[in-house]
């Protein structure tokens, strides 16, 4: 099986001159490595990259040897374009970097108006303020305002516990709450260099599916009522409630909250009168649903002429930011890291990933009715065999982690959330084993990037909500 | 091209469950009992029914809005009871809040409260609006409703589910939580 931990440490090379580091970065970029994340510390900026094939993890420093002047160019002035939000963050908070994060001039021009849309907005809506430039009906640009939603997770964990910044990580975003808390678990295995074993490894792949799930039921759900079709809207709303209840029944909380521990899996919570025979059941006739709906949607031509051509990601952008999750893969990106970079109980299972290339609307509602069957089997084939109560013997207490020392000072985690690929680089204290930096790229994040070019590319205002609802992107998960 | 979708729901029972004001076991299993917190006798109950919501985000991590959005599912169905969201504060009756209450979406809130005619009642969702969760002292965060509009319903619980919205949304107009009364039997 191959181990989730991957050693980092032994992949690490460090450069002294910032332009070198930039060009070694820009060269495996261009190769056949997949850029991860671009955190900073005091005196370090530091790259991780997966190799796209074998998921090889590798981590490129640049230690800075405390010059005063500013450093040159951003990695986004190079077209590597995938850590723009992270640019935009560390820019911020390091400004003696001479980073600009300035904000793109407005388009100017007889006839064009902006169309502010936000904070306030639609019916139940995270906080963004979207700058709509219009020319009549068509969109020419759109500006996002983000930042309302600061909650300052990443520095609030530092020099906290493992435990007590596990509670932090488990609100990022709810709708993924699993697979961030997957993530940090992995990363805090991978410092202690800790094996869960097969049964906890088993329920993560589950817990894991029955999100992603939920998650794509629900963004199919808008996407149908973004077109005015409420019936197929109801029908998977009701369908995610089905699997928000079986949640409840197997792990105790409707989004599984606290379910994924670092170090295993927690059982507290399980209430123990589930039935498995009739939960299976329950499965087997959403994912026939979940086929009837999508196959009478596929038939109602008001709801094809919507999608089709709507949103198509510029191929500039696709190869630029190198979109993840359903937006990437609908754009011809196959990259997802359960095949990739197999973690949990993913290698046991040979997965059929769907990739589509038009990138428009259509392609991400295909995807992600495509991804949702096959979740919605291996949801089906795992319970199957699942023992609830040989887990409970792997389980294991979240604060031993917080009585003992990691053997790295740096652990990293990679999952497939819902939205796409998620990392945690954690680096910790190794007099106190305490978190001393956390770096999360979430899949939104890197996302939103794109967003503003597709929306401005060729779309009239009537498209922006279905546009909006295909992508499906989370603001907390951005904000942080 | 739905028409099975009718005749299925003909032979079938509704979805959609009775609670809070009648009995049903699986969403009241779900739900918290001390989740509503009524914060004073409402003088005179000026709702009937036919109550207009606007949702304000303060800072969430969008598992309230999840919970949320499935109110008009079929399950919850929350216009049955007269509820339904609309776009402009102007026309709204309640203010439904979600998320710690950021520095920055704290004036949007009060802006917000101050467009809607009175009268007019405020529902702080979730254990973040409430008393700011685990971002107490965080920075940028301000983590009490309170003081910023008055609140007139506490919905608690880590996101509050859908049953228990549907309480405090009851709550709100009248008075009471709707489970601490008697079911009314309206529907098995």
């Amino acid at each position: 099986m191959p181990s989730s931990t991957t050693t980092v440490d032994s992949n690490r090379q460090r450069l002294s001159d910032y332009p070198q580091w930039l060009q070694v970065w820009q060269r495996a970029r261009e190769g056949e490595y997949e850029t991860v994340i671009l955190s900073a510390s005091d005196d370090m900026l530091s790259v991780v990259l997966m190799h796209r094939q074998t998921g090889a993890v590798y981590s490129l420093d640049w230690s800075r040897s405390f010059q005063q002047k500013p450093l040159g160019p951003p990695p986004s002035a190079l077209g590597i374009l995938e850590t723009l939000s992270a640019e935009h963050e560390l820019a911020r908070q390091w400004p003696r970097w001479g980073w600009r994060s300035g904000r793109r001039p407005p388009v100017r021009g007889k006839g064009l108006f902006i169309y502010p849309l936000g904070p306030v907005r639609a019916d139940v809506a995270e906080s963004l303020l979207y700058q709509l430039t219009v020319m009549g009906d068509d969109i020419v640009h759109v500006q996002l305002e983000n930042g309302f939603k600061r909650r300052h997770i990443r520095e609030l964990a530092v020099s906290r516990t493992v435990s007590s910044a596990y509670s932090l990580v488990s609100v990022f975003t709810t709708t993924s709450n699993v697979h961030h808390s997957l993530a940090m678990a992995q990363a805090v295995e991978d410092a202690w260099e800790v094996d869960i074993g097969p049964g906890a490894a088993v329920t993560r792949t589950l817990v894991a599916e029955l999100e992603r799930a939920a998650s794509h039921l629900g963004d199919l759900a808008a996407i149908a009522v973004s077109t005015g079709l409420t019936v197929a809207q109801m029908e998977f709303l009701h369908l995610k409630e089905t699997i928000l209840r079986i949640n409840d029944q197997l792990f105790g909380h409707r989004y599984s909250r606290h379910t994924v521990i670092p170090g295993g899996i927690n059982t507290e919570l399980w209430p123990r009168q589930a039935d498995l025979v009739q939960i299976r059941q329950i499965v087997t006739n959403v994912l026939t649903e979940v086929a009837t709906i999508a196959r009478d949607l596929e038939n109602t031509t008001s709801f094809l002429d919507r999608l089709h051509g709507a949103g198509t990601v510029p191929a500039q952008a696709v190869a630029a930011i190198r979109p993840v999750g359903p937006v990437g893969r609908a754009a011809g990106l196959a990259m997802d890291v359960r095949q990739v970079h197999p973690y949990a109980d993913y290698p046991h299972h040979n997965l059929h990933i769907p990739v589509l290339s038009s990138g428009d609307s259509y392609a991400r509602f295909r995807i992600r009715v495509a991804e949702l069957t096959v979740s919605l089997k291996l949801i089906h084939e795992i319970l199957r065999n699942w023992d609830r109560d040989a887990i409970r013997v792997q389980s294991d207490k979240l604060t031993r982690f917080d009585e003992s020392r990691p053997r790295r000072r740096t652990g990293i985690g990679l999952v497939e959330a819902p939205r796409g690929l998620l990392a945690y680089q954690i680096h910790f204290s190794p007099d106190t084993g305490r978190i001393a930096q956390l770096h999360v790229a979430t899949p939104s994040q890197r996302n939103w990037a794109v967003y503003p070019v597709t929306m401005a590319n060729g779309n009239i205002l009537q498209d922006f909500p279905i546009v909006d609802a295909s992508f499906s992107l989370s603001v907390a998960g951005w904000d942080g | 091209m739905y028409y099975w979708h009718w005749v299925k729901n003909v032979v079938h029972r509704p979805k959609t469950t009775g609670y809070p004001t009648a009995l049903d076991d699986t969403v009241q299993h779900m739900s918290r009992s001390g989740a509503i917190v009524v914060d004073a006798p409402l003088e005179q109950p000026f709702f009937k029914r036919s109550v207009a919501l606007r949702q304000v985000d303060g800072g969430s991590c969008n598992g309230c809005e999840s919970e949320l959005s499935l109110l008009s599912s079929p399950d919850y169905d929350l216009s049955r009871y007269g509820f339904s969201f609309v776009p402009s504060p102007k026309h709204a009756d309640v203010l439904v809040v979600t998320g710690v209450i950021t520095r920055a979406l704290a004036p949007v809130i009060r802006t917000v409260y101050d467009q809607m005619t009175a009268p007019k009642r405020v529902v702080a969702v979730g254990a973040c609006a409430i008393d700011g969760w685990v971002f107490q002292g965080a920075p940028d965060v301000l983590g009490r409703l309170d003081d910023i509009v008055p609140v007139t319903v506490r919905i608690h619980g880590c996101p509050p589910t859908p049953g228990d919205l549907l309480r405090g949304l009851l709550a709100a107009v009248d008075g009471a939580d709707p489970a601490s009364l008697a079911p009314r039997g309206v529907r098995a």
